[in-house]
């Protein structure tokens, strides 16, 4: 992260779903600058020995400048990014966040817009849907959850949305048929997509079967970083070596050595930490890359993908 | 699915180019929208739909006919649209139709029919059409344009600038434009 990081208060926490809780960031100083539906921050949390950044959808009204509201997801898994943010965090402490950038904007030529959340992939929509009502946009909302884990905010959006709510508890045997509601899609329709992989895969594999053009879909991925083998870091113009333990991501490892990596989405989707690799095969992780781009072997996306083998040498 | 309609030419910032165009194969439906001479640059791909899902409407002067409005509005998402004429009738169709919903990637450009081109004066706003050479003479104020390969999309139209603003009378020769 560079040098404008906004230094934000927790003004409140919330458990909004048994797996999900929202925190409410305010400014310290000043007031947060204004951001578009769909933007996300990347959140600095200070931990030892190195402090997690993970990437938080904004989920409060863009034309809200008193605070940000972002929702996280428990990851047991995870490399402790969202077990930092449940159990370390608490109101009142200060953390710092990146200015708001956006990679999943609705697209206003649109006629009508099909959201179509998982679990905590409501967090965007939740920024679209106050433009889009004012603007009398004609929209419908599909969201599918876990009744016992995820599915926050589900009730109060019935009680505000009505018919345009459409709710899928896979708990309570309520599947969404993509194929159906896909087919039935009138013209100018855009279709968002913001949850786990498999459910952009499958929204992705049904549109391009009925013929939709590529990009009336759109869709961000939430995924955070996994974990791999460790490695090592050659970087050709210092002659420094960096080593990359198996809960590090390359690019974070490099952010510990101060190498500075530009960054925006920390998922591999944005293309902004491209670096060049001069050798060493690579275990490629990003969504970014063309499958052309990728067999090239020269070029990595540092905050997803990592070393195929145990060493790299990178052109920094 | 298909290549984008047009490029950017290299150093030349926003003057459109025009690559061959494909049929895009999992369209539903196949709309053909051309000027009254442009049908024969379409004939190749038209030859190759199954008519049945096809439709071809000819375009001429500005207003549209409201069967071809009706056509836009029912089209199926998995529509596939082809223009075909002048470069200022390729891009006030593009605009239309993307009025209707329809995406960047679902509208296919041929090679504009001629080198005329529409001319924006920003000095009084004023567009002219069917502009073969330059400089020109604006229709709206009367000043000598220099046309320029700076193309605005949104008017379908290249930007003209005064020349020689201090001393009119010395105007550069005149050349036919590409
Ligand atoms: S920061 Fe976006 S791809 Fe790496």
């Amino acid at each position: 992260m560079s040098a404008d990081k906004i230094e934000v208060r927790v003004a409140a926490i919330a458990q909004v779903a048994p797996l999900i809780r929202e925190f409410r960031l305010e400014a310290v100083d000043g007031v947060l600058p204004a951001f578009a539906p769909g933007s996300h921050v990347v959140v600095e949390m200070p931990a030892q020995p190195r402090p997690h950044r993970n990437a938080y959808s904004l989920l409060s009204d863009p034309r809200d400048p008193s605070a940000y509201r972002i929702a996280v997801r428990k990851q047991e898994q995870s490399r402790g990014g969202s077990l930092f943010m449940h159990e370390q965090v608490s109101e009142g402490d200060l953390l710092k966040i990146t200015p708001p950038a956006n990679l999943f904007t609705p697209s206003w030529y649109a006629k009508r817009h099909l959201l179509i959340a998982g679990g905590v992939g409501i967090t965007p929509f939740l920024s679209f849907l106050p433009e889009l009502r004012r603007r009398g946009a004609e929209f419908e909302l599909h969201y599918l959850y876990r009744g016992s884990q995820t599915g926050a905010y589900s009730d109060e959006l019935a009680a505000e949305l009505g018919s345009a709510l459409q709710r899928y508890d896979s708990e309570q045997a309520c599947r969404c048929d993509l194929g159906e509601l896909l087919a039935r899609q009138k013209p100018g329709t855009h279709v968002y997509i913001c949850g786990p992989q498999s459910l952009i895969d499958g929204v992705c594999s049904t549109a391009r079967e009925l013929g939709w053009p590529e990009d009336a879909v759109h869709y961000e991925a939430f995924a955070a970083p996994a974990p791999g083998n460790p490695f090592r870091v050659e970087l050709a113009r210092s002659g420094r070596v960096v080593e990359v333990d198996s809960d590090t991501t390359l690019l974070e490892a490099l952010e510990s050595a101060e190498v500075d990596v530009p960054n925006l989405c920390r998922g591999g989707v944005c293309g902004q930490c491209a670096t060049r690799v001069l050798e060493g095969s690579i275990e490629h992780r990003d969504t970014y890359l063309s499958a052309d781009d990728k067999a090239r072997q020269d070029c990595i996306m540092p905050c997803v993908s990592r070393a195929a083998d145990d060493r790299l040498k990178l052109d920094l | 699915m298909s290549k984008r309609p047009e490029v950017e030419v290299p150093g030349v910032k926003s003057r459109p180019c025009y690559g061959s165009v494909q049929l895009q194969p999992r369209a539903r439906l196949h709309l053909f929208i051309y000027q009254p001479d442009a049908q024969a640059q379409l004939q190749p791909l038209i030859e190759s739909v199954d008519p049945s899902s096809c439709l071809q409407f000819e375009v001429a002067g500005t207003a549209l006919a409201p069967a071809l409005v009706d056509a836009l509005q029912s089209a199926p998402l998995a529509s596939a649209i082809y223009l075909a004429g002048d470069e200022s009738f390729l891009w006030d169709m593009r605009n239309l139709v993307r009025g209707n919903g329809f995406t960047e990637r679902q509208i296919a450009m041929l090679q504009p029919l001629n080198s005329a081109r529409r001319v924006f004066c920003t000095h009084c706003y004023t567009l002219t059409e069917g502009v073969t050479h330059s400089p020109m003479v604006c229709s709206g104020c009367q000043r000598p344009l220099l046309v320029r390969d700076h193309f605005s999309r949104l008017h379908g139209a290249y930007v003209g600038v005064q020349i020689n603003a201090e001393d009119p009378e010395d105007l550069p020769q005149e050349e036919p434009l590409s």
